[in-house]
């Protein structure tokens, strides 16, 4: 047995570990960006009330998987059912998945969440084909939550026009991840 | 995987996503494990995106995010290409502006060079996108249900419910299909292929290419194979009857099963003989009392016209009462039906054609839909007031500045009444055509130069391109005795803005102008500026007085066509 400090520790280092894939699984499920940081908060409450009943054996889908990974799974189980309830609270708002798209997008998106994707390597060296001119478009929107209407409006320079130039790099990046992906 | 859902997954991931994209991305999620593979690696790109810890991310300077666009290495050749035809276009535009005789800088045609020369990067972006997945014919005697939208022939119809109360409507879905459906009715629009009949009475005629249309009543599905069928649908049962060809029924719990010409089936609930489907107009039948309403409308119409063509404000009347295709042909005369009004007749000039006014068969106006075409008049004196107003179908807003009424050099207490590319109504009189004066524009962001002092009095904008091909009554009301510049659509008033001491002028005058287009015969330059309405004007009336507000509503009632 384990004290509750104990837990706690084990808790958060898992956490700190997995919550950015947890994360990811999360904003799947969900319309933009908005409401993941408030569903994530609740998965995170939930996880530790719950954090007992976590078990490495009985998450591990295959024998490779590592601790973190049977975490993940275990913690999407927990994020599935946050982000249903908050469909069902708030399907007057405008724009929700239906339940049956969360279901169908859970399961596909679970497949691979607990997995470490080389993914990230492969966009890595995709944004290094870019011109530093291109990059820094892309990444200044993403990476510094700047919107594309703010920075159009900086520059001055029309939204739509940059918009589509901002969506046409991330055409461009995901047909090179795919391609490096495959040649691998 | 197509570049439409790539499109709609990026907007949902920006929050930028509108509800019919949704709905249609949603859909092919659903559909398509494929389709969700590309979703979630998008996700995944975003996420990577906001993570990556590639060095030198911060602010984007100016001159980065300029570059960023007009950079070429990843563009094809197209872009320089297009960035030479801006800067050219640009300059011709500039020029013009600025040789178009008295005009001012504000109106010159505005330089948008990123919305006229998009590229294949951008073609999406600047395409005009409207929803629906119908467009209705005929209204007949409706009345719309409360808290349910209600439409004019010519709107489009959006997914979701119809509604009628009373009366018929005809309607024709982008497959090809047509309903004609009559009210009490309750629809539900789904695609441009397939609706729910709630409740109703309609027959649907399937030409080839719109087989499959797809009609649910009462827990059924019915496929037509072509080509018409009646389907009636109360609260106790629905029953569907072919009238000619086949359709296929699917009931869950049976096997689909087919009925052909004079065949019916019962749906849904008990079998009630007086229900008969044949009594449903036909379009031929709808086409015939739509005509007869529309006869009536004009016959009383014109006893209207007779007394308010004796209106002694009047300076001038144009009914266009023009025989259909003789516009272009041997009467080029344009007459002021103004009893008061002895002179000022007017001329067409170029290709203006004549075509079916308001009224449908037996009313007309004229259409001014290419550069050249213009009416030409002129109306001498001076006035103490002005009133336009004019009934107007807008097909599109093409140009900047689309004219309905312009006089030629734009001098002293002269009018420009003409609509802007953004809906909005606008009434301007020049004041002082020596004056150079600046004013900050709210349009571009800046101090502009005017060539002359005028000020230009705006409505908020009422048309868009889903309005086009309907009929609009526009009136605008300059008063210098009230101060107060009026506008009016539809009877309604949608701008009021009071006259500043700066730009007072109670000295008005017309001398030659031009309807529908705007004519500057005495300018030093071959170029004009392209500013004919691409619609057509049926009626125009100007007045040496402020009209009120109720007589302007009174003229809208007078003069509104079936359906207003």
């Amino acid at each position: 047995m384990t004290t509750r400090d104990e837990q706690y520790d084990d808790f958060v280092s898992l956490l700190g570990h997995c919550e950015h894939r947890v994360r990811r699984f999360v904003r799947s499920l969900m319309v933009g960006a908005e409401g993941i940081d408030d569903v994530m908060q609740d998965v995170s409450l939930e996880c530790w009330r719950k954090f007992e009943s976590f078990s490495y054996a009985a998450e591990s889908a295959d024998p490779g998987d590592s601790r973190h990974e049977a975490f993940i799974r275990w913690a999407c189980v927990i994020a599935r059912f946050k982000v249903l309830s908050r469909v069902r609270d708030a399907s007057r708002e405008r724009l929700v998945f239906s339940d049956e798209l969360v279901e169908l997008l859970a399961e596909d998106s679970s497949s691979w969440a607990a997995k470490e994707s080389p993914r990230q390597a492969a966009l890595t060296q995709c944004l290094s084909k870019l011109s530093q001119d291109d990059r820094r478009l892309l990444l200044s929107v993403h990476a510094t939550g700047d919107s594309v209407a703010g920075i159009a409006k900086q520059m001055g320079v029309e939204a739509r026009r940059l918009y589509s130039r901002v969506n046409a790099l991330r055409s461009a990046m995901l047909k090179c991840v795919q391609s490096q992906l495959a040649s691998q | 995987m197509n570049r439409k859902l790539q499109e709609q997954i990026f907007a949902s991931l920006d929050g930028t996503i509108g509800l019919e994209d949704f709905a249609s991305m949603q859909q092919s999620l659903i559909q398509s494990a494929e389709a969700r593979a590309l979703y979630l690696e998008s996700v995944e790109l975003y996420e990577s995106l906001g993570e990556t810890g590639w060095p030198g991310v911060g602010t984007v300077t100016p001159t980065v995010a300029v570059q960023a666009v007009s950079r070429r290495q990843d563009f094809p050749a197209w872009f320089a290409v297009a960035a030479v035809l801006v800067a050219v276009c640009s300059l011709a535009a500039f020029a013009i502006g600025r040789r178009s005789s008295g005009e001012s800088i504000a109106q010159r045609p505005v330089q948008r060079p990123a919305q006229q020369f998009a590229g294949p990067v951008s073609a999406n972006d600047v395409e005009t996108m409207v929803a629906g997945h119908a467009s209705l014919r005929r209204v007949l005697n409706v009345r719309w249900s409360d808290g349910a939208a209600s439409y004019r022939s010519g709107d489009l119809i959006p997914a979701g419910t119809f509604s009628i109360d009373s009366g018929v409507v005809e309607m024709d879905f982008f497959c090809g299909a047509s309903l004609v459906v009559e009210g009490p009715a309750e629809l539900n629009v789904t695609s441009d292929w397939e609706l729910t009949c709630v409740s109703g009475r309609l027959r649907a005629s399937v030409p080839p290419a719109a087989r499959g249309f797809v009609v649910h009543a009462a827990d059924s599905k019915i496929i037509d194979l072509g080509t018409e069928f009646s389907l009636s649908v109360t609260s106790n049962n629905a029953r569907v009857r072919v009238i000619d060809g086949e359709v296929e029924i699917h009931q869950s719990a049976h096997d689909p099963k087919r009925l052909t010409t004079g065949e019916d089936q019962w749906l849904d609930g008990q079998k009630d003989a007086s229900e008969d489907e044949s009594s449903i107009a036909t379009s031929e039948e709808l086409r015939s009392q739509q005509s007869q309403l529309q006869r009536q409308k004009l016959s009383s119409w014109q006893v209207a016209f007779d007394s308010l063509r004796k209106d002694k404000r009047l300076i001038a009347y144009y009914p266009f009462e023009h025989d259909l295709g003789d516009a272009t042909g041997s009467s080029r005369l344009v007459t002021n039906a103004a009893v008061a009004g002895s002179a000022g007749d007017g001329t067409l000039v170029g290709p203006v054609v004549a075509s079916v006014g308001r009224f449908g068969e037996g009313s007309t106006g004229l259409e001014f839909d290419r550069p050249a075409a213009r009416v030409r008049t002129r109306l001498d004196g001076t006035f103490l007031a002005f009133t336009f107003a004019a009934w107007v179908r807008i097909d599109d807003l093409s140009h900047r500045y689309n004219a309905l009424f312009m006089g030629d050099g734009y001098e002293n207490g002269e009018p420009h009444w003409q609509i802007r590319n953004d809906g909005k109504l606008m009434l301007s009189v020049m004041v002082d055509d020596t004056k150079e004066f600046s004013h900050f524009s709210e349009d571009e962001q800046q101090v502009v130069q005017a060539a002359g002092l005028h000020h230009v009095y705006f409505t908020e904008p009422f048309w868009d391109i889903t309005k086009s091909g309907q009929w609009f009554h526009l009136a605008s009301v300059y008063d210098p005795v009230g101060r107060r510049v009026d506008q009016y659509v539809n009877g309604v008033r949608i701008g009021s803005e009071t006259i500043k001491d700066e730009f007072y002028t109670d000295t008005l005058r017309i001398g030659p102008a031009e309807i529908g287009n705007w004519g500057q015969p005495f300018r030093k330059t071959p170029e004009f500026a392209v500013r004919n309405l691409d619609g057509t004007i049926d009626e125009l009336g100007i007045y040496n007085a402020a009209l009120t507000e109720s007589e302007i509503k009174s003229l809208y009632d007078q003069g509104k066509p079936l359906g207003y």
